[in-house]
């Protein structure tokens, strides 16, 4: 994920109404997005300038290798557009797409693993770097200088929206951030915590991470393991959302799929306790995440 | 969507795995066609059913047409018996526990396998063995390869979430037949299995209010964002308006927390229409007895149009008012950002006949249910 400010990216499916916006907004950002790939539609041209193909080895052919694809196709056919990118050689897919069925992203996840691939999603907003002004996807949407100015704090999050409001309340505190990446709310998800942490842990940018976990799935304890054994040593700010769900009927789902209550495992309580002995900072309120930054910075 | 054993059972049946012989009744006066010795089981969606009195064992003809009768008249984990299956009953040599479910710790289906099939399957625990995506293979000594390579097929190509069966037997006659199904299909999968056409259900003892079916139909038939396809009636006084998922729950749990009570939880999102609001907006406000209204989001919106969306909570306050022949006077709170945040403000500002508390970024989530909390609280005491 820890892309250069130079990485070449292409956008999937982009010239839909949902994907040519951002595509437009990746552009205003300074993003280096090369091509668009939308099958039928090569020759064209998306956002003004940016060059159409047929498919992604087409796009290669023409632009050299490709570090990195944001795949905006919808739901059932985001597996498709995943393989085709990971048979092309790409090593990094941001696949946005909610709603796509869970074999589909559990074939996408053992896919791209068996080829040296990393996927971030589905059901993503994306990623943004601020200093490299790298912004795959809709993270920040039009006008992400209202929330993620440069610094040292990376967010990774379950939810586009909170990694926003965080954004906001670190800005606010004059604090920037390094990386803010969605993973997902989904259950099965191509990047974890660990996943995207251990990756910071290389990164001369992070010196604290926060995550967003909300109830449902594993991840949130996975990442307390890891922390607590040693393959992630920077400091680690937690919170998480969705106790009052213990309230509502147990077969409900929201508009995150992950959260589903799960026995003790999935419970917030449970990963709060997991990561509090893990070591980490977890933050009881939204509110407490900005003075447990300030004290691990 | 969770299914009832005898639609999992035709499911099983057509990928290839026996089932016992059966037929399901619909009402006691239906005859019954199975030989004897056979099973009555309550067709209800709840797990622990046997200990409920859903599963009844007939011996010969003779106390048939009254244990029906009797099961039928049963409601079993609040859930009233509508259908009976009957099946003949098997004769067991060796039963076992199997399901395949999504695993989070290997981000695969994962094959649970136990040698004592039967009820408290948990305490006894189960060898979980992964199951490989890309060849659809598991490997278990324990059970037929046939049976277990149909089942892995069935659990990938019938969009399964859950697929378990408690107990597997093998026979004495050497064949194996499920004698249960629990199958969860995949709902974000539905547009590529035609033949789903099942009928709506709901967890045991929720049936939902008019309001949760009222709400969920302003979304069909209109893709252009959601609004109302989560929505619960809460026990609270304090209607809630909250937009994206995760803030949503965020914004939930600061309420509970600042010692609010909800009257509900919703959400909109993904930019809808006004009309959406607007219905939304006169559901949420149809309830008894509101001390306040907290629309929240989050003040980074990406697409919402905010003053299309606040435009519309404003109409449906003024609908719901004249509909319901109310004033609404209690305070609302609006915490919101995002497109066009600044013109919904300034509109907002203009509106006198709601007393309206306005928040942007300057307030966060909890310092805002706080707020709510508090006003709503003054305004039930007056």
């Amino acid at each position: 994920m820890l892309l250069n400010t130079k990485a070449k990216i292409i956008g999937q499916g982009i010239t839909g109404a949902e994907g040519s916006r951002a595509a437009q907004w990746m552009l205003d950002y300074g993003t280096n997005l090369v091509a668009g790939v939308t099958p039928g539609k090569g020759g064209q041209a998306v956002c003004s300038t940016i060059p159409v193909f047929n498919t992604v080895k087409e796009a290669q052919d023409a632009l050299g290798p490709i570090d990195a694809t944001v795949v905006f196709a919808p739901p059932m056919r985001s597996k498709d557009a995943v393989i085709e990118a990971i048979d092309a050689g790409i090593k990094l897919l941001v696949v946005i797409a909610e709603k796509i069925p869970t074999s589909d992203s559990a074939y996408m996840y053992a896919y791209a693993k068996k080829y040296g691939a990393q996927i971030i999603g589905p059901n993503t907003t994306g990623i943004i770097n601020p200093s490299k002004k790298i912004k795959i996807g809709l993270m920040g949407g039009g006008d992400p200088l209202k929330m993620f100015q440069p610094g040292n704090v990376a967010i990774v999050s379950k939810s586009g929206s909170v990694a926003a409001e965080i954004g906001v309340m670190l800005k606010r505190n004059e604090l920037g951030v390094s990386w803010a990446v969605g993973i997902g709310g989904d259950r099965i998800i191509g990047s974890t915590y660990v996943d995207i942490l251990t990756e910071l842990e290389n990164d001369p940018e992070t010196k604290v991470s926060v995550i967003f976990g909300e109830l449902g799935g594993t991840y949130e304890e996975q990442l307390a393991d890891a922390i607590k054994d040693g393959r992630i040593k920077k400091p680690v700010v937690a919170f998480i959302a969705g106790e009052f769900t213990a309230s509502l009927p147990s077969e409900v789902q929201f508009g995150h799929a992950g959260a589903i209550i799960e026995g003790e495992r999935g419970k917030p309580e449970h990963k709060r306790k997991m990561l509090r002995e893990s070591g980490a900072d977890v933050a009881q309120t939204i509110d407490e995440i900005v003075e447990l930054v300030k004290k691990n910075l | 969507m969770i299914l009832y054993e005898y639609e999992g059972k035709e499911l099983l049946a057509n990928a290839g795995i026996k089932v016992p012989s059966s037929q399901l009744l619909s009402s006691p006066d239906e005859k019954i066609a199975v030989s004897f010795p056979a099973v009555l089981k309550a067709q209800v969606l709840s797990g622990k059913r046997a200990a409920a009195g859903g599963i009844v064992i007939m011996p010969d003809s003779s106390t048939a047409s009254r244990s029906v009768s009797e099961m039928f008249g049963k409601t079993i984990n609040q859930e009233k018996v509508e259908k009976i299956l009957v099946e003949e009953k098997a004769d067991i040599e060796k039963e076992f526990y199997v399901s395949i479910s999504y695993d989070t710790d290997t981000r695969s289906p994962a094959l649970s396998i136990s040698e004592a099939g039967g009820t408290g399957i948990e305490g006894r625990g189960a060898t979980v063995i992964p199951i490989d995506v890309i060849n659809r293979s598991a490997k278990s000594e324990l059970i037929d390869k046939n049976v277990l390579n149909s089942l892995v097929e069935l659990f990938f190509s019938g969009d399964c979430t859950l697929l378990e069966i408690n107990p597997l037997v093998l026979t004495k006659k050497g064949e194996w037949i499920a004698l249960d199904a629990k199958i969860k299909l995949d709902d974000d999968a539905k547009g590529r299995h035609k033949n789903w056409a099942y009928q709506q259900r709901f967890p045991a003892g929720k049936m939902p209010t008019q309001r949760e079916i009222d709400a969920k139909k302003i979304d069909e038939g209109d893709y252009r964002g959601t609004a109302g396809s989560a929505y619960f009636d809460l026990e609270g006084d304090i209607a809630v308006l909250s937009s994206g998922g995760g803030v949503s729950l965020t914004a939930m749990d600061a309420l509970i927390a600042a010692g609010g009570k909800p009257a509900n939880f919703t959400e909109y999102s993904g930019n809808p229409p006004k009309e959406k609001v607007v219905k939304l907006t006169k559901i949420v406000l149809s309830k008894p007895k509101i001390s306040g209204l907290w629309v929240v989001g989050t003040v980074a919106a990406n697409f919402t149009d905010i003053y299309v969306t606040l435009s519309g909570l404003i109409e449906g306050l003024r609908e719901a008012q004249t509909e319901l022949g109310k004033k609404f006077d209690f305070p609302i709170v609006i915490r919101r950002g995002g497109p066009r945040d600044k013109e919904a403000f300034e509109m907002l500002r203009q509106v006198k006949d709601f007393d309206l508390v306005l928040q942007g970024e300057e307030v966060s989530i909890a310092q805002s249910a706080k707020i709510m909390t508090d006003l709503a609280k003054k305004y039930s005491q007056k």
